[in-house]
């Protein structure tokens, strides 16, 4: 009680020891030696505990759990990257993939090629429905295996319809095609009105300038408004940890493509960017046995699909959701083949044929 | 000290509680029966093979070599020792192994060319190599040759940019057997994992559902391996059929 100079004195010496609130108060016990060593023992442990609990943050590598690391949270939208920020966040992607993966992925960031448009297009007259494309697709892309993922959908739909409310994309047949069907493989329409980028709220998605649709995973917050906005259910939600065996990696990868996904966040077909911004044909196109699917830049007279737009039948679909897909479906101009495949088909009477069969 | 303890012990009570309540909260969540995992089924197996690139069938080269008696013999050294007889309809006695089911084109020598048996044979005197086969396609197939040439019909690879050189497209013969042109069908690759969780019920067959069943949707079945196999035991919508037909075989 008679000494107000040494706890005055203390306060002086130690500001930060949190004795701070007995100061003021002249109705409290003033402070002893005792004390005040206890209190700042307190403090210091306290502080040293806070220091070390806050020591991951300092490293910018440092594996957060879901957060990713430090350096992947503080990541810029892939649009504001400058060239230095996007080499640091593809050596941080080529480094998550060693240590999960085991081995150096070429992982890189392709951007679109000047004066090319890409545009699909599928033949509704030779798809035999072998999945073959669903499944290269989901090698190509890594796509997480269990739980599966997969972009393409081939839909089994009853000959003399396009009714979507009949397809079936869980046949399971001994030998396609089936006489009765026809198959329509159905992936992301890389639209140009797209749905999905007009919802999404953190701009996580955009359509690039050769029209690809892609998303920033690292931008992503997963809140599968994209998902509910796409007519043609193309995009794709990691529900949990995509997995992936190691051995079936593909290390061909691109920042905007087929990089490793994690959990929470939105993929989707990307018209296989990494191959086909540097000429290449996407998986599912150089898969297909039959030829049915058909890519190129609709901005090239010559090329495939400026040919098939100009002079095939072509067909939408769900034209009237008017997202102007870059996805069409065509058909070859063919009588059925031999009767067989439509069984009451009436046989043609005065006039004329311009079958492919002669 | 007495007014201080007074003081804190509410206050401590409402911490400690509120603590328990978001604990239990969080352990229901967690743990409670409302909890539903996502439905899993064990990954496919694709066989890198199966999603080759390659084409369908490896054609004859530019001089054929066909594997008589375990001897590769090339055309002419058969067919410019030995004259063959004139084209009849009759059973081969070599080349047996070729089952011709092309339409109404069922004469050797509608393509082959009789003289020169390793090349193929135009309209008129025209004889081309077998790797042009597509010429020959296309005194009969006009718009599909069309087609292919345009990139319409067929399969190109290497890349999309018909300046590229690294583009080129198959030949007629790498996906069709010209003897029996017709693509033959073939098993397809598996489906998605919900078509291994078995069919999706039907809603009048709903009936009271344990919701925390992550396969509620679905009526199950045992799980099937890849080919499936038809199993008539142990299936749940073989066993609702029987019972569906029950009556009628009371009748």
């Amino acid at each position: 009680m008679t000494d107000p100079p040494p706890e005055a004195g203390a306060n002086d010496q130690s500001p930060s020891s949190g004795d701070r609130l007995d100061s003021g108060d002249s109705s409290r016990p003033t402070l002893t030696r005792r004390s005040f060593l206890r209190r700042s023992a307190a403090a210091t442990a306290g502080a040293a505990a806070l220091a070390a609990s806050l020591r991951p943050l300092t490293d910018p590598e440092f594996d957060l759990g879901d957060v990713g690391s430090l350096q992947k949270f503080l990541q810029k939208h892939y649009k504001e990257m400058t060239e230095e920020e996007m080499d640091r966040a593809l050596a941080r992607i080529r480094r998550e993939v060693e240590q999960r993966f085991g081995l150096t992925p070429n992982v890189r960031d392709v951007k679109a090629m000047d004066g090319v448009e890409f545009v699909y297009a599928l033949n509704l007259s030779r798809c035999i429905g072998c999945r073959k494309c669903v499944h290269a697709c989901a090698a190509e892309n890594n796509l997480s295996r269990d739980p599966e993922i997969q972009y393409i959908r081939v839909l089994e739909i009853p000959k003399g319809t396009i009714d979507l409310e009949r397809a079936d994309h869980h046949y399971d047949r001994e030998t396609v095609p089936d006489r009765d069907h026809f198959y329509m493989p159905v992936q992301c329409h890389q639209c140009a009105d797209p749905p999905c980028v007009k919802v999404c709220p953190v701009e996580a998605t955009w359509q690039e300038p050769d029209g690809i649709v892609v998303i920033d995973y690292d931008w992503c917050i997963g809140c599968r408004y994209c998902e509910a906005a796409c007519p043609y259910w193309a995009r794709r939600f990691n529900f949990t940890e995509p997995n992936l065996p190691a051995d079936e990696l593909n290390p061909d990868m691109a920042y905007l493509s087929n990089r490793p996904r994690a959990k929470g966040v939105m993929e989707k077909c990307t018209f296989c960017l990494h191959r086909t911004r540097e000429g290449r044909m996407p998986a599912c196109v150089e898969v297909c046995p039959v030829g049915a699917r058909k890519f190129g830049n609709v901005l090239d007279p010559e090329s495939e699909v400026s040919q098939i737009l100009k002079s095939k039948r072509i067909f939408v679909l769900k034209e009237e959701a008017g997202t102007l897909p870059r996805f069409f479906y065509y058909f070859d101009e063919r009588r059925p083949r031999s009767g067989a495949n439509v069984p009451d088909a009436p046989a043609p009477v005065g006039r004329v044929e311009l079958g492919d069969e002669a | 000290m007495g007014g201080r303890r007074s003081h804190s012990t509410p206050t401590a009570v409402i911490e400690i509680t509120i603590t328990v309540c978001f604990l239990a909260l969080a352990a229901w969540f967690l743990f409670g029966p409302r909890v539903t995992a996502i439905p899993r089924t064990p990954p496919v197996a694709v066989v890198p093979a199966e999603i080759s690139t390659a084409p369908v069938r490896a054609p004859l080269g530019d001089v054929p070599v066909a594997v008589i008696a375990g001897f590769e013999m090339r055309c002419m050294e058969c067919h410019g020792l030995f004259e063959s007889r004139p084209e009849t309809a009759r059973r081969l006695t070599q080349h047996t192994h070729i089952v011709l089911d092309h339409g109404l084109n069922d004469r050797c020598f509608n393509c082959h060319d009789d003289a020169q048996r390793d090349r193929l044979a135009l309209r008129g005197d025209k004889t081309i190599p077998f790797t042009q086969v597509a010429r020959l396609c296309a005194e009969c197939h006009g718009p599909t040759y069309r087609d292919w040439q345009r990139g319409m019909h067929g399969r190109t690879m290497g890349s999309w940019d018909p300046r590229s050189d690294r583009q080129w497209r198959l030949i007629c013969s790498q996906c069709h057997d010209p003897h029996s042109p017709a693509y033959k069908p073939f098993k397809p690759l598996p489906g998605p994992n919900t078509l291994r969780m078995g069919p999706l019920r039907k809603k009048d067959e709903q009936g009271p559902v344990d919701r925390a069943d992550p396969l509620r949707h679905w009526q199950h079945e045992p799980e099937r391996p890849h080919p499936p196999v038809p199993s008539k035991d142990l299936d749940p919508a073989h066993s609702r059929d029987d019972r569906s037909a029950q009556p009628e075989d009371r009748l």
